[in-house]
């Protein structure tokens, strides 16, 4: 039953995934070698990003101990992702065609990769276990919304490397690129502020990336015609 | 490179990925430790009392299970372990429980709940039936905990019931909703435990002349329905402490030689008691009568023994022969102005009543001083038998009784007395309260059920420190007994506790409703990629219209 369990957490994970590489065109691009690139980049920059944290940033397990949230502290944290911006941009320099493949193809290696590294071990630990918790299916949706939050972030990075993107759209771009970092942290402070369910806040998430997904999918929809995709 | 060559990833799960599985899964399954989560409760628990006395088996007889919990009303097969606060399990239905369920796991009342008489009558009650026969399930105990109210309360409200529900859709709903709990204990199988009961003893002596002796005797074990649990503070921490008291009182007495009394005082701490049928007593009677150093035991004057002396001031002298007019338990009796109970030995009951038969057996002049009015008061073995002010009160109060009574017996004053001289004495016999509190509340405030006592070795626990206490007053023999191979009078067993796990878990069904939860939700997400482009072309036109009119 608890094998079972776990069977269904990983559909609930894998099964998006799959169905958005398969359906979204970019498997005729025989793109799969880029996905795992992008994938390789992801850890690679999450290395880094640590490599970063662990050198600049003092213990943060200790501070924890006194029960004191450093609000500036981790907004400094967060500014750290900026990498991953940086990262997303790498992989999809590396990815030829055009620009829905790039954006798509080094977003999903990105979160896939993602997934493996974060939440694969919870689940094979957690799920498979006799004790039954939500916990382990809110992760498993949660990382479907992660591939969402990606592709708009990949997207934005797309626009904006994009010199001829349209000079009334660059503000709007930029602000969202800006605030990318910060998008987990800004959920979770408006989710204590509302003192929100994990559930609520799952759905928070899903409804920040979706409006983040559409503006960007817009914004694309603009370039789009004007260099004539 | 493969993964260029590879054609997407069904090329590569039609390829590579099975086999690369076949390995790699049992291999992970293999890894993987048994058991890959920490329950969510872990619970300190006590087993129920194991032991066989003359080989008839009482209590729990087994000691692992992992069940699904059920509340007391609303579990039905072996399946269960049914979860309950003491106070609402009646006879009955543990008798139902003992024939049926698959384990029991009782959590006793919150430490600061004041419990009406009623109730706790009801609980010893209930531990007296609980320990009559075997009980073939495992039944544990655990100290009340603000989780396992919780839980309790979560099952005591569960929809999981075995009763068919009004609609599927309801029963959907209740499995999605409630939540179950598997609980596990394993623990070791029960196993025989190497008890060697211990005996202390130590005489003050008299003057010369006399060789007459008083035995002072109480049993320092206690007995309840969880050794673990059974803290004893009446039955009988009260009796080893008033011994304890009055070594302390005669020992002053009767180290000089003038003031000296005639009779030579013999005081006497047993290891095990009313639950194993004096054993001790009977074991330390035999080697003194009758191996050839039988001096100690030579002229007995009487045998005091001092069982549950602290539940009032009211004390009974319990004889199984009334005592002889002139006699030296007359004169006592007479100095105690206590009440006499008379019962008759009965050698076919399966223990005996009162401490005094064991002595009274081997034709000794022999009485049991007791607030209790009856040997077969539930209070005896109990696990609500705890410390408290007012009995520490009362014992004191017994003890200098005692004290007055036995010196007057020992000096052979009369009642006629001057003032004066009552005045002296009554200082000489001063009852030091302090000693007493102390000594009570060390007793009573861990548990020495025989499980516990007669394991350890002589010389630690709580056996050492009796010994040490004694012998600042007298020099202390300590005779330890063996259990006969063949027939075991008494055999105990182990183990005495163990951890809870506690999982919360849903049922089969949830899974099932689970998967189609998610095939309906990946559903929905295969229709929405399929219609993506549709949405992307509207939604195309709408923003790039809009961004025309700018």
């Amino acid at each position: 039953m608890t094998l079972y369990h776990f069977g269904n957490c990983l559909a609930l994970v894998y099964a998006p995934y799959h169905m958005a590489y398969k359906f979204s065109g970019i498997s005729e691009y025989a793109t799969f070698s880029k996905c795992v690139y992008a994938g390789g980049l992801y850890i690679f920059t999450q290395l880094c990003k640590m490599l970063l944290l662990a050198t600049f940033f003092p213990d943060s397990d200790s501070a924890q101990l006194n029960g004191e949230y450093d609000v500036f502290m981790e907004i400094l944290k967060a500014t750290v992702d900026f990498a991953d911006l940086l990262g997303l941009y790498f992989a999809m320099n590396s990815v030829p065609g055009k620009g829905h493949a790039k954006i798509l193809t080094a977003a999903i290696g990105w979160a896939s990769a993602e997934v493996l590294v974060t939440r694969s071990i919870l689940l094979w630990v957690g799920a498979r276990g006799s004790e039954f918790d939500w916990r382990y299916v809110r992760s498993c949706a949660e990382s479907n919304v992660a591939l969402l939050q990606h592709a708009s972030a990949a997207a934005l990075v797309w626009l904006w490397a994009r010199s001829d993107l349209p000079r009334r759209h660059v503000p709007l771009v930029l602000a969202l690129l800006v605030l990318a970092p910060y998008r987990a942290l800004l959920e979770d402070g408006v989710g204590s502020v509302l003192s929100l369910s994990a559930w609520a806040l799952l759905a928070l998430r899903a409804a920040h990336a979706a409006g983040v997904g559409l503006a960007a999918l817009g914004i694309y929809a603009v370039l789009a015609q004007q260099i004539g995709f | 490179m493969w993964l260029d060559e590879a054609d997407g990833f069904a090329e590569i799960f039609k390829g590579y990925l099975p086999y690369y599985l076949l390995v790699a899964l049992p291999i992970f399954i293999i890894m993987s430790p048994v058991n890959p989560v920490a329950a969510s409760h872990e619970f300190s628990v006590y087993r129920m009392q194991q032991y066989d006395l003359h080989t008839v088996p009482h209590g729990c007889r087994s000691s692992s299970f992992n069940l699904e919990g059920r509340f007391l009303t609303s579990w039905s097969t072996s399946r269960h372990c049914v979860v309950a606060r003491v106070q609402d399990v009646s006879i009955d239905q543990f008798m139902e429980i003992r024939a049926k369920a698959g384990a029991l796991l009782l959590v006793l009342p919150k430490n600061d709940t004041v419990l009406t008489p009623e109730e706790k009558e009801h609980i010893q009650l209930l531990e007296m039936a609980m320990i009559q026969q075997e009980v073939n399930a495992p039944v544990y105990f655990a100290q009340w905990t603000p989780e396992f109210e919780d839980i309790i309360r979560d099952l005591q409200h569960s929809f999981i019931t075995d009763d068919k529900s009004g609609t599927a859709l309801e029963a959907m709903f209740n499995s999605v909703s409630s939540n179950g709990y598997q609980i596990v204990v394993s623990a070791t199988a029960p196993q025989k435990m190497d008890s060697k009961p211990t005996t202390l003893h130590g005489k003050l002596v008299g003057r010369a002349g006399a060789a007459q002796t008083i035995v002072v005797a109480a049993h320092y074990d206690s007995n309840a329905v969880v050794p673990e649990l059974s803290q004893g503070a009446d039955s009988n921490a009260s009796g080893a402490v008033a011994v304890l008291e009055l070594a302390r009182i005669f020992s002053r007495l009767y180290s000089s030689p003038t003031v000296r009394g005639g009779p030579s005082l013999l005081f006497v701490l047993t290891s095990a008691g009313h639950s194993l049928n004096y054993f001790s007593v009977k074991k330390w009677l035999e080697e003194r009568l009758d191996s050839t150093d039988a001096s100690l035991l030579q002229d007995v004057s009487f045998v005091m023994c001092l069982d549950s002396i602290s539940s009032s001031t009211d004390i009974t002298m319990h004889v199984s022969k009334p005592p002889k007019p002139g006699g030296a338990a007359h004169s006592l009796k007479g100095r105690l102005r206590a009440p006499v109970a008379h019962k008759k030995i009965n050698l076919a009951d399966e223990t005996l009543a009162w401490p005094h038969e064991r002595f009274s057996i081997r034709r000794m002049t022999a009485f049991t001083l007791s607030s209790l009015q009856s040997h077969k008061d539930p209070s005896r073995s109990s696990v609500l038998d705890t410390a408290s002010g007012g009995a520490l009160h009362n014992l004191s109060a017994n003890v200098a009784r005692i004290a007055r009574a036995l010196a007057s017996h020992v000096y052979n004053l009369t009642a006629e007395g001057s003032d004066e001289d009552l005045a002296l004495f009554d200082d000489a016999l001063g009852v030091d309260e302090a000693a007493i509190k102390h000594w009570y509340n060390y007793l009573s405030s861990q548990s020495r059920a025989p499980q516990t006592v007669t394991t350890t070795a002589p010389n630690s626990g709580l056996t050492a420190a009796l010994e040490r206490a004694l012998s600042r007053y007298m020099e202390v023999t300590v005779s330890v007994h063996a259990v006969d191979k063949r027939e075991p009078e008494y055999t105990l067993y182990s183990p005495t506790r163990a951890i809870l796990y506690v999982y919360s878990v849903k049922p089969a069904v949830f899974d099932l409703i689970l998967t189609l939860a998610i095939v309906a939700y990946l559903t929905v997400v295969y229709f929405a990629i399929q219609l993506f482009p549709r949405f992307y072309e509207e939604y195309a036109k709408i923003v790039t219209g809009k961004a025309k009119v700018h």
